[in-house]
């Protein structure tokens, strides 16, 4: 009777299979957890993902792997993560609204979408803020604002590539103050923005005050408003832009951990716990203060509620951005 | 003195040992591919740089270094053995390098191309030092219509200088532009050119395109040279006579100061210098009829310049980001596979791994010449393997590493098709160079064009108005008409054209 051992043993494949898995649940983690992050080495989210790392892998009992996607501004990381399976083993780094634009814009032709990622924690809200030189002639937003509703499309004013979070922020703040244009010009991260800020090649730069608060705090350049509800610990005598009277200009930028969508609930609370924990431990906390960059943890509901609100803002400046002509 | 304070912080870093095994295994791979002949230094590095993916950067980069020098120097061996240049920066040394071997004194000839080399190597570090910081300092201050331009000179040079026709190095020049355009557009993040292939979102790989080009090319080009005979060097004597020293100081000094200035000059390449120093040694000569018939400053000027260039090659990269030779590009490469932008940037940014990278060039240097004096019969011998054993080898290596860039087999079909690209342009004369330095860079090139037109609103005259700039321009201008109508120094000419 072959036949019938041929069906038996694939029972019983199956059947160990099904077992398996369910124990390999229960058991999570029995090898090393890969962490994703869709930057190089050596980046501000390379560095955040690999703290936590290393304070999580010591109770998750398993080692935690940083892999480096980088490229195409995330998309290659991403596009990475939403293809693994959902088994806990693959987690990535998201960085709202970075990840939420490479969905949104068309040309990108990403074959993911909002809804392929389970998002599990958030680690990192690094407010936005706008700076210049410390000679420059822009003292405060306003004198920014008037300059650039005086002679509209002039200040050149730099992004940190296009569709970032400084991106959106500059649009942001020409919707806060109608009749106010800025000239564009994407760079492409904060270094190159430092270097033309300082040989004058750009007016004014929107970046994020975790890659500018060491040079605001030694006097290189001045940083005119945070873009957040309340001041930045780092930059303490920045006022808001919500200060300054506009309170809808709020950007930031995050990171915080996802897996691909379909985790199994068991598993995200796992993560989660730990995660969270390493989060709270005072050497994560200490680690990343030194790098300037404010810890936010939010998980569940509340992340989730973020993550949504900060796709619905994301997609309305992307469509903004795509038709604004450039200047 | 900031630059020293860096420095000694750059030499701890290097001394370290994990370091000095990087040094130490750079050297060695160096030398054995400038031994093996047919496998320059271009090939060399960009064969060997996946074996360095999983280092930390700077370890990466100080052992990839390490096989760009070691290979220059490698090279010397079996010019001087069996006539064959292992590399084209040793073609001259086989004049006198052989011609001192078959009168037996290989041995000297040997020992006095490690010590100029030596001398060259070290000279060029020292001023590397001193010249680079100050460089970088000002080319901080370029805007990106000055890199615009500044690029555009390099690509100029490279084309003029390269050899051949002008227009078969544009051709070459502009089809590495075209296929740097694959993949994510640079300022609106669209895919370009992709053919809907994932694998192309990030461009056709450069590692894979150059170890094609070179390494592959290589491999197949070898197969079709024929085998020469093998001169039993009288190794025993490596160090000169006390005449013969009194010939090679100046020599070896006049090399250097050729090699080093000619490797400022993006496109000069590493031939260009061996020449120049040679054909100088000779016109200075009051018996210039010895040359050609085992004169020891035949080889001390040449081997001496090619270890200056070498290292003095590495000034335009580290300060502007401008690869003046194919092997700097495959090094430039190499950084940015690391995350790393060589240019004035590095030098704010990543202090400590310039300066241990740069301080390893000492180590490096001292390493080489304990190889290559105690060891020469060794190497000599490695001349004894068969070529098909080699050359299976050498291709089963780059198969693996072309795998392990990004585990995918894409990379490996990029490769090959590279390499047959490669050996079809060699076997009609095409020059490969202003192909290579067109597609790495190409991305950077685009982006400094884009942002120069996003600071000026889309307005051409930024790149007018700024007199850096236009200099710049009118500089590349002139480059190109220059060497379209062949106004080149006589040397420059007599070295491209042999």
């Amino acid at each position: 009777m072959p036949r019938l051992t041929k069906c038996l043993s694939v029972a019983a494949i199956m059947l160990a299979a099904v077992t398996g898995a369910a124990s390999a649940q229960q058991d999570f983690p029995n090898k090393p957890i890969q962490l994703m992050v869709a930057y190089p080495a050596g980046g501000s989210s390379d560095v955040a993902a690999r703290i936590v790392a290393s304070i999580a892998e010591k109770a998750v009992g398993q080692p935690i792997v940083i892999v480096n996607r980088g490229g195409a501004g995330g998309q290659i990381g991403w596009t990475e993560l939403v293809r693994q399976r959902p088994d806990g083993y693959y987690i990535g780094v998201i960085n709202l609204p970075a990840t939420n634009t490479v969905i949104l814009d068309p040309e990108r032709k990403a074959i993911f979408t909002e809804k392929d990622f389970t998002p599990i924690i958030n680690q990192v809200l690094d407010p936005g803020t706008i700076w210049v030189r410390a000679d420059s002639p822009y003292k405060t937003v306003q004198d920014l604002i008037d300059a650039a509703k005086k002679s509209p499309g002039t200040i050149r004013t730099a992004t940190t590539g296009i569709l970032s979070d400084d991106h959106l922020a500059i649009l942001m703040t020409e919707e806060a103050a109608p009749g106010a244009k800025f000239r564009l010009v994407h760079l492409d991260g904060g270094a190159t923005q430092f270097k033309e800020i300082m040989a004058g090649n750009v007016d004014v730069a929107f970046d994020n005050v975790g890659s500018i608060f060491k040079r605001v705090q030694s006097g290189e350049v001045r940083a005119l408003a945070v873009m957040d509800d309340t001041r930045s610990k780092f930059l303490p005598d920045v006022p808001t832009m919500k200060e300054l009277g506009f309170p809808t200009v709020i950007s930031s930028s995050t990171r915080g951990i996802a897996g691909p969508k379909g985790m199994p609930a068991p598993l995200v609370t796992k993560l989660r716990d730990v995660l969270k924990k390493a989060m709270e431990d005072p050497e994560h906390v200490k680690k990343l203060e030194e790098q300037g960059l404010a810890i936010k943890i939010m998980v569940g509901d509340e992340y989730d509620k973020y993550f949504a609100e900060t796709h619905a803002k994301a997609k309305k400046y992307t469509e903004w951005a795509k038709n604004r002509p450039p200047m | 003195m900031d630059t020293l304070a860096h420095l000694m912080a750059g030499l701890t870093a290097a001394l370290s040992f994990q370091n000095l095994a990087f040094a130490f295994v750079g050297c060695m791979l160096g030398t054995l591919i400038g031994v093996l002949p047919g496998l320059g230094p271009a090939a060399g590095t960009a064969i060997l740089i996946p074996l360095t993916f999983n280092l930390d950067p700077t370890g990466a980069l100080i052992m990839l270094a390490a096989i760009y020098y070691g290979a220059m120097y490698g090279g010397t061996v079996t010019s001087v053995l069996i006539n064959v240049p292992g590399e084209a920066a040793s073609v001259i040394t086989c004049i006198d390098g052989h011609e001192m071997a078959k009168q037996g004194r290989g041995g000297t000839a040997l020992g006095i191309a490690a010590i100029g080399s030596f001398v060259g190597g070290m000279v060029a570090t020292i001023a590397l030092i001193i010249v680079a910081p100050p460089l970088a300092q000002i080319a901080l201050k370029f805007g990106p219509p000055e890199f615009f331009a500044l690029m555009l000179v390099g690509l100029c040079l490279i084309t003029g200088l390269g050899g051949g026709s002008v227009l078969a190095g544009l051709i070459m020049a502009i089809l590495g532009l075209l296929i740097a355009m694959v993949g994510i557009d640079p300022v609106r993040g669209a895919p370009r050119f992709t053919l809907g292939i994932p694998s192309l979102y990030d461009g056709v790989g450069f590692i894979p395109v150059v170890m094609g080009l070179f390494g592959v090319a290589e491999i197949l080009l070898g197969i079709q040279q024929p085998r020469r005979q093998i001169i039993k060097a009288d190794l025993a004597s490596l160090l000169p006579s006390r005449a013969e020293w009194r010939r090679s100081v100046g020599a070896i000094g006049r090399g250097t100061g050729i090699g080093f200035f000619l490797g400022l000059i993006p496109g000069v390449g590493s031939i260009i210098p061996t020449f120049v120093a040679y054909v100088f040694e000779k016109r200075l000569s009051k018996t210039p009829e010895r040359f050609g018939h085992g004169a020891i400053e035949g080889v001390a000027a040449p081997e001496s310049a090619n270890n200056a260039y070498a290292n003095a090659a590495m000034i335009p990269l580290l300060t502007l980001g401008i690869p003046s030779s194919p092997t700097i590009a495959v090094l430039m490469g190499a950084f940015i596979v690391n995350g790393l932008t060589p240019g004035p940037f590095l030098f704010q940014e990543r202090p400590d791994l310039v300066w241990a990278v740069i301080a390893s060039f000492f180590l490096g240097n001292i390493l080489l010449l304990v190889l290559n004096l105690p060891f020469v019969g060794l190497w000599a011998r490695i001349l004894h393997l068969p070529y098909p054993y080699v050359c299976a080898g050498t291709l089963v290596f780059c198969l693996i590493g072309a795998y392990s860039l990004e585990q995918n087999v894409f990379h490996i079909g990029v490769m090959i098709v590279c390499g047959i690209i490669g050996y079809g342009m060699r076997r009609i004369d095409m020059p490969i160079a202003p192909l290579v330095l067109g597609l790495i860079l190409g991305p950077f090139l685009e982006k400094s064009l884009r942002t120069s037109l996003e600071m000026s609103a889309g307005d051409f005259s930024i790149f007018l108005t700024r007199p850096l700039c236009l200099t710049l321009l009118v500089l590349a201008a002139i480059v190109l008409v220059a060497s379209a109508l062949r106004l080149q120094p006589r040397e420059l000419q007599e070295a491209s054209t042999s």
